[in-house]
């Protein structure tokens, strides 16, 4: 059934190809003065997929979606969306995105309702189209009851639903949210995942950004770690976990001196990459299980002591642990 | 680009109604306050001009001047008529301070008019006394425009405690100059408001710059509540959202001060002359407000600061616009030249004055100037805020 009604939306002469992408971006670079924000990001996104950029703070995340989402022109690089091709001023690209700011985009004293038309004209809905939409809107993100309150009498979670609302108005093709879930609530939060989880599933193509890995492994059909305006690595999850081979995770904590504990980590023949994470250290290997007494043996064998051990299988704070050398929590 | 604009503007203007603001700064405390000062200072009603008139001429015209517009100053409480045998006895009379004005009428000046050739009424005044030397002025540049505004006209000397040799020369010069020497439109047109339209258009004028204020304060709101990436991310020409602003600015601009002429007639019964002319005056002075608040504004990163920058300049150039007190002849006159508010005054009493709105027409023009040249860089330089 859903399965159905997304192939109707995507076949339907919108664009000449159905499979086609609908973005497609590349070799973006952007710089304020100095800081290279973005540093050669490229990536696609297909019809009913999600995308995740899952970086630190400071990655570039938000540069590289204003530059798609026709705020901020890149320095160099080339964005299309629906083939065609997105500047700040190209009006056509641009109705084809519907943007969710990271900070918070809705006026204050206006109701929820009044918001939602405001914008909803502004995207050039007639009237039937914007009623209906407006109240359909409004019922995805739970306001319905409180349609006609002023934005600035809701609780933080209501004001970020209504957030993302305007942005799902006008039926984009691709949806752009950024960092969605920041200083939400738990409950608020899930209601806020599930909903995008729902929008896949009806053919819309989604790019998401966060700093959450279990976000990331959630929502998103392919995921890029992005690092200092750089993508480090991209592909499926079970693809991201493969770019550390098969290994597993040791971590240990360790009290005393880290250094020469790791040291001691590196020296083993099985070992094939060490890292810190605050008073832990993590380490990836083949057959974990087998080498653990060997591990701990080397680290009983300097001045520190293992205060914990962890076994597991690798995730993605792992993969970006890896490639970056430093964590993705802050 | 239109559309677009048209929807912000409406957007914005739902959003000013419903905070009161705009009423509140935009009509009701500027007709309060002219209610308030027209209270605290009544001495606007009761001036007295101690003054002589010197009849040289002896014809007819200088008899309209001396035995008909005197005695009604004098019967209404304006002049104070102190006896002058000639223009010496006029000049130690001013010199002492005894007066604050002498009109001299020129010997043949009857004549000269009849015979269309041309005469000059010379006014003489105290530059100390910058009220009353208006006044006088006003009253001898009224009389000849109603005899022949071709043929009769004004020259002002100005006399206060100098050398009598000086003074000739002072006299020369107004003997020697041009035969049309027309008065300082300042002086001579803001005397013919009365007080409370005075009062009243100042206040207007005053308050109107800070209804403007928000085309730009709008702009640097919409940045720091965020809403500013979604107007760029939807599908209309950036520059319809400055477009939007400057507009709804205008409208508003316009509207305040629409009120206030037609709330300030009805409830105070102050006059700004033909109607034609208010309303080319009011444009114009909402296009001057408009533009300068913006070419401020945009030298600001936030709302707060613009508000804070657009507040000094419009309080400045109030002051110096004579929007609280006229400002008299000198230095202090020719630096009100800057401001829009003193033009927007000036054209007013230009129109009370004439009874034509023709009149406006030059002080529409500076304060339009005032608008476009602010309004160019302003919009160049606003146009950072419009990118993300
Ligand atoms: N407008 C700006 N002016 C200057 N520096 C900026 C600006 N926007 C972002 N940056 C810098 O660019 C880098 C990337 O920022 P951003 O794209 O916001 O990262 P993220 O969204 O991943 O947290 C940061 O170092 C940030 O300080
Ligand atoms: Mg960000």
């Amino acid at each position: 059934m859903q399965a159905d009604r997304s192939a109707e939306r995507i076949g339907d002469g919108r664009g000449s190809d159905p499979s086609a992408a609908i973005l497609i971006c590349d070799g973006l670079r952007r710089a304020f003065g100095a800081i290279q924000a973005v540093d050669g990001i490229g990536f696609t996104i297909s019809p009913g997929e999600t995308y995740g950029l899952l970086g630190p703070n400071g990655a570039g995340k938000t540069t590289t979606i204003s530059m798609i989402a026709g705020l901020l022109r890149p320095d160099d690089g080339e964005i299309t969306v629906v083939g065609r091709r997105m500047t700040p001023n190209s009006t056509r690209a641009k109705a084809e995105v519907g943007l969710v700011p990271q900070d918070l985009a809705i006026y204050p004293d206006l109701s929820a309702r009044e918001n939602l038309v405001f914008f909803a004209r502004l995207y050039g809905l007639d009237a039937a189209r914007r009623r209906e939409r407006c109240d359909e809107v409004l019922r995805v993100i739970g306001l319905a009851e409180r349609a006609d309150d002023r934005a600035d009498t809701f609780s933080g979670g209501m004001k970020r639903r209504l957030n993302i609302g305007i942005g799902l108005l006008h039926e984009p093709r691709l949806l752009i949210l950024d960092e969605p879930t920041v200083g939400v609530d738990p409950q608020s939060r899930n209601a806020i995942l599930e909903s995008v989880e729902h929008l896949a599933t009806e053919g819309m193509a989604v790019l998401y950004t966060t700093h959450y890995m279990e976000e990331a492994e959630r929502l998103c059909d392919r995921i890029a770690i992005v690092d200092e305006g750089r993508i480090v690595a991209e592909g499926t999850r079970p693809e991201l976990v493969a770019t550390i081979g098969s290994l597993d995770v040791v971590r240990l904590e360790v009290a005393g001196d880290t250094v020469r504990a790791k040291a001691a980590l590196e020296a083993h023949d099985e070992v094939t990459s060490v890292d810190t994470d605050g008073t832990a250290i993590v380490c990836l290997l083949p057959g974990a299980a087998r080498a653990l007494p060997q591990l701990l043996a080397a680290v009983a064998a300097t001045e520190a002591t293992v205060t914990a051990v962890e076994v597991r299988v690798p995730d993605l704070e792992d993969v970006f642990l890896h490639h970056t050398g430093k964590a993705l929590r802050d | 680009m239109l559309r677009a604009a048209l929807l912000i503007l409406g957007k914005d203007l739902r959003l000013r109604l419903r905070d009161r603001s705009v009423l509140l700064f935009g009509v009701i405390v500027p007709l309060g306050l002219t209610v308030v000062f027209s209270l605290i200072f009544p001495e606007m009603d009761e001036f007295e001009l101690p003054a002589a008139v010197v009849d040289l001429d002896g014809g007819p015209i200088g008899a309209a001047f001396a035995d008909e517009l005197l005695p009604e100053l004098v019967a209404a409480e304006v002049v104070v008529e102190v006896p002058a045998a000639d223009e010496a006895a006029a000049r130690a009379l001013l010199a002492d301070g005894d007066i604050s004005a002498a009109w001299i009428l020129p010997e043949g000046m009857s004549d000269a008019v009849a015979a269309g050739r041309g005469a000059r009424i010379e006014v003489l005044v105290n530059p100390d006394r910058a009220l009353a030397a208006e006044v006088a002025q006003g009253v001898a540049r009224g009389f000849a425009t109603r005899i022949d505004e071709v043929t009769l006209a004004v020259a002002t000397a100005a006399v206060s405690g100098v050398p009598a040799d000086q003074l000739e020369a002072v006299g020369q010069r107004a003997a020697t100059s041009p035969p049309l020497v027309t008065v300082e439109p300042l002086v001579a047109q803001d005397a013919q408001l009365d007080p409370i339209s005075y009062l009243a258009a100042g206040m207007a004028a005053f308050f109107v710059f800070f209804t403007v204020q928000y085309g730009v304060t709008g702009l640097l709101e919409e940045r720091q509540q965020g809403t500013m990436p979604r107007l760029l991310a939807a599908p209309i020409p950036p520059a319809s959202i400055q477009i939007g602003k400057a507009a709804g600015a205008f409208l508003l601009g316009v509207v305040s001060t629409t009120v206030l002429a037609v709330g300030s007639r009805l409830l105070l019964g102050a006059s700004w002359g033909p109607p034609v002319g208010t309303a080319i005056l009011i444009v114009a002075l909402v296009i001057a407000a408009t533009g300068l608040m913006a070419f401020v504004g945009s030298y600001a990163r936030t709302a707060e600061q613009a508000g804070n920058l657009q507040s000094i300049v419009a309080v400045s150039l109030g002051m110096l616009g004579g929007v609280f007190f006229p400002i008299g002849a000198g230095w202090l006159a020719t630096v009100a030249a800057v401001s829009p508010h003193g033009w927007f005054l000036r054209g007013l009493g230009a129109q009370v004055a004439d009874g034509d709105w023709r009149a406006v027409l030059p002080a529409a023009g500076a304060m339009v100037l005032f608008g476009v040249v602010a309004a160019v860089p302003a919009v160049l330089r606003l146009r950072k805020a419009i990118r993300w």
